[in-house]
């Protein structure tokens, strides 16, 4: 029983002290192979550097015609920290110094790896190279099992495919995963004017996801030359999608547009509405004003909103209407447009001119006086407490009580 | 008096400070690093750099409150000095003209563009 005991604590002991002595070694070989690669960085990161900032053809004559395979992972890992932060023909230079080592084979070759981690690492670093003829393997990448690799093959296709990448990140809108959809609209949205045509034509085919995106993409870019189909989208069954079309024809600023959207803040969906609404603000569209001052009695919260701070966007004679909306007999339209008036800094204005004489004064007290009618003094209070021109305290402070008892009267 | 222009590059990343220090070698500067805020004012005082590049984000002073104290003090203030940096919003860069830096660039840069714009800061002004 003893001798069993005695070997089992000798084997123990034995398998701790091998761990412990393969911990250490592991961590004795990383030190010593990170301080060579160091050694050998601060030598061969002069050579690339000289190569990227000079004119020669081909880095191997200033690397002694190859590199060891010691020194590929310092090598590469010089070439992969350059050439994130530089733009231009030094880019290029090293980019294609990944081509001439080998690294794009390998990257390529990675690819098809089964761990998906070497494959998104692969689709990363293809990105960097901007090889070209990685193109059809990133491609390949777009419908890859992993999330990951799907997204840096779209991202690695932005950066290196050119014109030849859209369509395919363009159909790639439609991947089921939402993140990866916001993600591939944000790269496509970076690429500008060029996807315009690409998501145009793939866009019958995309979810419903996939085209909301695409809506938003254009909303994004700005493009005159897709207002005329963006006003067809106005039609759309789906409501969420005429939404988005409104809302990127006001971001496009498409004042031709302005009909459309008038007529969509009659839109039996309110998000198509409130749209419209936030659109034709962005349009200032002088001639929305009456129908935006109606849909500040809309009964959605969103559409009175954005019908208001489309009242104020358009400018003064939006800014008039707003304060003609104080008389309205909807309590929410008065409420809406105090809220405007007030986050505009207009009531403030208004309230600076209290002490002049003349026109400006009738205007601010008429406004403090429908403000108090509406109920919402809570603004005028605190400035009557803390505006910094002591005559204007002073007045409002007279014109607060007063106009309070004087509504008390009326009651 | 020194024939070869010294520049100063104040940049916490060492991979971008020693491509900037490469790429300026290479067209016949001498280039002097400093890895923070700190370290970048002490080097004005004792190497009398002709130019400066500086990153906006670094240890502890940014690159703002070096350009601050560049400005304010007389020794340094004909010094010109380039913003290298990361951001590229239009407040930053406002900011970055306001605080006294006669350029600003934006990472990732172009190499050459960064050359032209420093020889054309260094080139002897008129009266």
């Amino acid at each position: 029983m003893q001798r069993v005991l005695v070997l089992a604590i000798l084997s123990v002991t034995a398998v701790f002290s091998a761990l412990t002595l393969l911990i250490v070694a592991g961590k004795a070989f990383r030190e010593i192979r990170d301080a060579r690669r160091r050694r050998r960085r601060n030598a061969l990161e002069p050579l690339v550097l000289a190569y990227a900032h000079g004119d020669a053809r081909s880095i191997l004559p200033a690397l002694g015609g190859g590199v060891s395979r010691r020194d590929r992972p310092v090598v590469e890992a010089i070439l992969l920290d350059h050439v994130q932060r530089v733009r231009g023909v030094e880019r290029d230079r090293l980019g294609r110094v990944l081509d001439e080592l080998g690294f794009v084979e390998t990257y390529l070759a990675g690819l098809s790896s089964p761990r998906w981690w070497v494959r998104a690492r692969a689709a990363e670093h293809l990105g960097l190279s901007r090889a070209k003829r990685a193109t059809p393997h990133l491609l390949r990448a777009l419908d890859d099992d992993a999330y990951d690799v799907r997204l840096r093959a779209a991202k690695a296709l932005a950066a290196a495919g050119g014109t030849a990448a859209v369509a395919p990140l363009a159909k790639a809108l439609s991947e089921p995963n939402r993140f990866a959809t916001i993600r591939i609209a944000d790269i496509l949205a970076g690429m500008g004017r060029p996807v315009v045509r690409e998501l145009i034509d793939v866009f019958p085919h995309l979810s419903r996801h996939g085209k909301l995106a695409a809506l938003d993409i254009l909303g994004r870019i700005h493009p005159p030359e897709a207002v005329a189909w963006l006003n067809e989208r106005l039609a759309d069954p789906h409501p969420d999608l005429r939404a988005r079309a409104a809302h990127a024809i006001g971001a496009i600023g498409a004042t031709a547009s302005a009909g459309v959207l008038r007529e969509a803040l009659d839109d039996p969906e309110w998000p198509v509405r409130a749209m419209a609404a936030k659109g034709l603000g962005r349009l200032h569209d002088e001639e929305a004003i009456p129908l935006l001052c109606a849909a500040m009695r809309d009964r959605e919260w969103w559409v009175r909103a954005n019908s208001g701070e489309a009242l104020r966007r358009i400018g003064p004679a939006g800014i008039a209407a707003l304060e003609g909306m104080l008389d309205d007999e909807d309590r929410y339209a008065q409420h809406q447009a105090c809220l405007v008036l007030e986050s505009a800094g207009m009531l403030e204005r208004r309230v600076a001119e209290l002490p002049s004489a003349g026109p400006g004064r009738d205007a601010a007290l008429s406004l403090v006086q429908r403000f108090v009618r509406v109920g919402q003094t809570a603004r005028l209070c605190e400035l009557a407490a803390t505006h910094r021109d002591p005559v204007v305290r002073d007045a409002l402070a007279r014109l607060l009580p007063l106009t309070e008892a004087a509504e008390e009267v009326v009651r | 008096m020194r024939v070869t222009k010294r520049i100063l590059v104040a940049e916490d990343d060492p991979v971008t400070a020693r491509f900037v220090g490469s790429l300026l070698n290479e067209h016949g500067y001498e280039v002097i690093v400093a890895d923070d805020g700190d370290h970048a004012l002490a080097l004005a005082a004792d190497a009398a750099p002709d130019l400066i590049v500086s990153d906006l984000v670094m240890p502890y002073r940014d690159g703002y409150e070096v350009l601050r104290v560049l400005r304010s003090d007389p020794r340094f203030r004909a010094i010109p000095v380039v913003i290298l940096s990361m951001r590229d919003r239009e407040e930053d860069i406002v900011r970055g003209f306001e605080q006294g830096a006669d350029d600003y660039v934006v990472k990732p840069f172009n190499a050459r563009e960064l050359v032209a714009r420093v020889r054309k800061l260094l080139e002897p002004r008129g009266p």
